[in-house]
């Protein structure tokens, strides 16, 4: 019988420093059989364990293409701890990828007839760069996607050495801060203050990620512009155990964020209190 | 079956290496079957005895006489730790062991759990390897409860619905004679407990083989037609996931918030309670140690915490709102039955008073 807590080796094959306490890791697994080859989609998650350390979700960024997978780690706890002070060789162990509910890329026509609005806040851009990534494959060329995104302070923006690049591919991206800081002329506030300054791409679909606090406030400023319940996203933070629906921890209502989740459309939601 | 051929099945079942397991009465503290529930059992039923299931070493110590026992047969189920992994630096290895283990004199309410169990662990390796090695004997007496919740009593017809491989129905003692003094009256009841034999039913081809296997042939299969009636609907279940669903009242919680202490000993005596924590332990020995899952309570602060001490569940009030929602609203729309046998043990432990039974009550009344 499948046992599904057991995982796969992979050892980290790269490391970028992103923030003072954000690092960027790239892991390759140790094939055991050959022709296996890890995928996932856009918006899943894995669990990371570390022997001695434990285990807890993470999110994959990088383009679901590739042959590795890169994670975007907070030093915040025993197990992020302890990767963080890991080197480029050393191995961690990897099972998933988990959830059924990834970003809805196939729901809509996004190549001709949709456009994308992504909002998010800190660690939150780190699911949705997968999908950033791999914006040829899953949405056309031609079409638009706009980005809010909101960091504590201009050092803390993930991934900002690739900005430039994704402007280049119909991508529009909009920064703002917690507080004023020197050297920052662009938007100071929370995300929600952001939609004060920009105009909206017309007819888009929704994908949220971001702290509890952000939902609120930014579903307000979505529902106003006229967004249809069912054409909001939002990926939902919960502590999973186990990853495959069972111990509980990470229940919503009678959803399961591990495998509902963790993308839910907000008119599934909405009605269940403390959903966010 | 009588009690000596039930004694005799015991002896039996030792002898072909089956670890029993049954009620027994005893004045044993529960720290001695488990160091992990040592803090929960109530102080005065130390002194005086209590029903627990432990190990049966003589047949006369299975105690048939339909008390509750303390705790339900969850966890030889799913333990309450046990280990998924040892690790050795880098490397996990999946741990195997599952003893064969006789669980003899299962009340209905104790095997309602079961169906609970075997869905919800369909898909576990550890859970089935402690399945396939296990024989479950069940028993007809219901045991009294104080507010019974949900009035459940045996019935043959409901057998078909329970997992089991054995099954033993109490023979009631014959009713009182027409006339007064009658012979009926005086005499004993050939079974300890006041029963008069039991009516054997097998449930799997395992507690057929196993009774052949013992020479006894007067037993009657019953086939498992799934753990819901076909059909039928559950007019009490209906109604109390509608109420959770769609009649959200936090009045209800607010008010239990007050006065529950968040314990958790209503999640650990619950049959239905199941919700596990993984964590590594580390053992004295270098870089090694042991992957284990542990129950977890929901009333616990940390059960919904995530990085940066976020908690999603943060006041007592919608830690007690999660607990009946699981039980009332979720495990019935996943499995369609729900995730309630009725043996009151939640409120007979709470420290606070809470009565299951009273708030389901308020919960319907909304």
């Amino acid at each position: 019988m499948h046992n599904p807590y057991e995982s796969e080796q992979a050892k980290i094959t790269f490391i970028s420093r992103q923030t003072d306490s954000i690092k960027l890791f790239r892991f390759e697994f140790i094939q055991k059989v050959p022709g296996w080859k890890f995928t996932f989609k856009p918006g899943q998650f894995i669990e990371l364990s570390i022997p001695g350390f434990g285990e807890a979700p993470f999110a994959p960024c990088n383009d679901s293409d590739a042959k590795y997978i890169e994670l975007c780690v907070r030093n915040t706890g025993k197990l992020t701890n302890r990767i963080h002070n890991m080197k480029v060789g050393d191995k961690v162990n990897i099972r998933g990828p988990y959830g059924n509910g990834a970003w809805p890329l196939n729901k809509y026509d996004f190549k001709t007839q949709k456009n994308l609005f992504i909002v998010v806040g800190g660690l939150g851009l780190v699911p949705l760069r997968a999908l950033i990534l791999g914006k040829n494959e899953f949405l056309g060329k031609e079409n638009k996607v706009q980005i809010f995104y909101g960091a504590r302070d201009p050092d803390e923006m993930l991934f900002r050495h690739e900005y430039e690049r994704w402007k280049k591919q119909n991508i529009q991206i909009e920064l703002t801060i917690d507080k004023e800081c020197a050297g920052w002329n662009k938007c100071v506030g929370f995300v929600p203050t952001l939609f004060d300054k920009h105009e909206i791409l017309q007819n888009s679909i929704a994908f949220l990620c971001g702290p509890p606090v952000m939902y609120n406030s930014v579903l307000a400023k979505l529902k106003k512009l006229g967004f249809a319940d069912d054409d909001i996203y939002l990926s939902l933070e919960r502590r999973m155990h186990c990853g495959i629906g069972v111990c509980q921890h990470c229940t919503v209502g009678s959803y399961y964020t591990c495998k509902d989740g963790p993308v839910f459309s907000w008119a599934q939601i909405k009605d269940i209190p403390g959903a966010i | 079956m009588n009690q000596s051929q039930l004694d005799k099945f015991i002896t039996y079942l030792k002898k072909n290496d089956w670890s029993v397991i049954g009620p027994v009465f005893t004045t044993e503290k529960i720290e001695e079957l488990s160091p992990f529930l040592a803090a929960h059992q109530p102080a005065n039923a130390k002194k005086t005895g209590q029903i627990l299931i432990k190990h049966i070493s003589r047949p006369s110590d299975l105690n048939l006489d339909g008390q509750l026992p303390f705790y339900s047969f969850k966890r030889f189920f799913v333990p309450e730790y046990e280990t998924l992994f040892t690790y050795q630096k880098n490397k996990l290895t999946p741990k195997k062991h599952a003893p064969k283990v006789a669980l003899v004199g299962m009340n209905i309410l104790d095997l309602k759990a079961v169906n609970l169990y075997d869905q919800v662990f369909e898909k576990d390796p550890y859970y089935q390897s402690r399945r396939r090695n296990m024989l479950i004997v069940g028993y007809s007496l219901t045991p009294e409860i104080n507010n019974n919740i949900f009035e459940e009593k045996f019935e043959e017809d409901i057998l078909e619905h329970l997992p089991f491989d054995i099954f033993l129905a109490e023979i009631k003692p014959p009713g009182p004679p027409l006339r007064k003094g009658g012979e009926n009256m005086a005499a004993a009841p050939p079974v300890k407990g006041g029963s008069w034999g039991f009516k054997v039913f097998t449930g799997s081809i395992k507690g057929q083989r196993i009774l052949e296997h013992f020479s006894y042939k007067d037993y009657e299969n019953i086939q498992f037609s799934g753990s819901v009636k076909e059909g039928a609907t559950d007019e009490r279940m209906e109604r109390l996931r509608d109420r959770l669903k769609n009649h959200h009242n936090p009045k209800i919680w607010e008010e239990l918030g007050k006065i529950c202490i968040e314990c958790g000993k209503c999640t650990l005596v619950c049959p239905t309670c199941f919700c596990f924590r993984i964590d590594d332990s580390p053992s004295l020995a270098a870089d090694s140690g042991e992957r284990t899952r542990c129950w977890d309570s929901c009333y616990y602060q940390e059960f919904s915490e995530v990085a940066g001490e976020h908690k999603f569940l943060n006041s007592t009030a919608q830690r007690l709102h999660f607990w009946y929602y699981h039980k009332f609203a979720r495990i019935p729309d996943e499995f369609n039955f729900m995730g309630c046998v009725g043996c009151h043990r939640c409120a007979k432990v709470c420290p606070v008073g809470i009565d299951i039974f009273k708030v389901l009550k308020e919960i319907e009344a909304l």
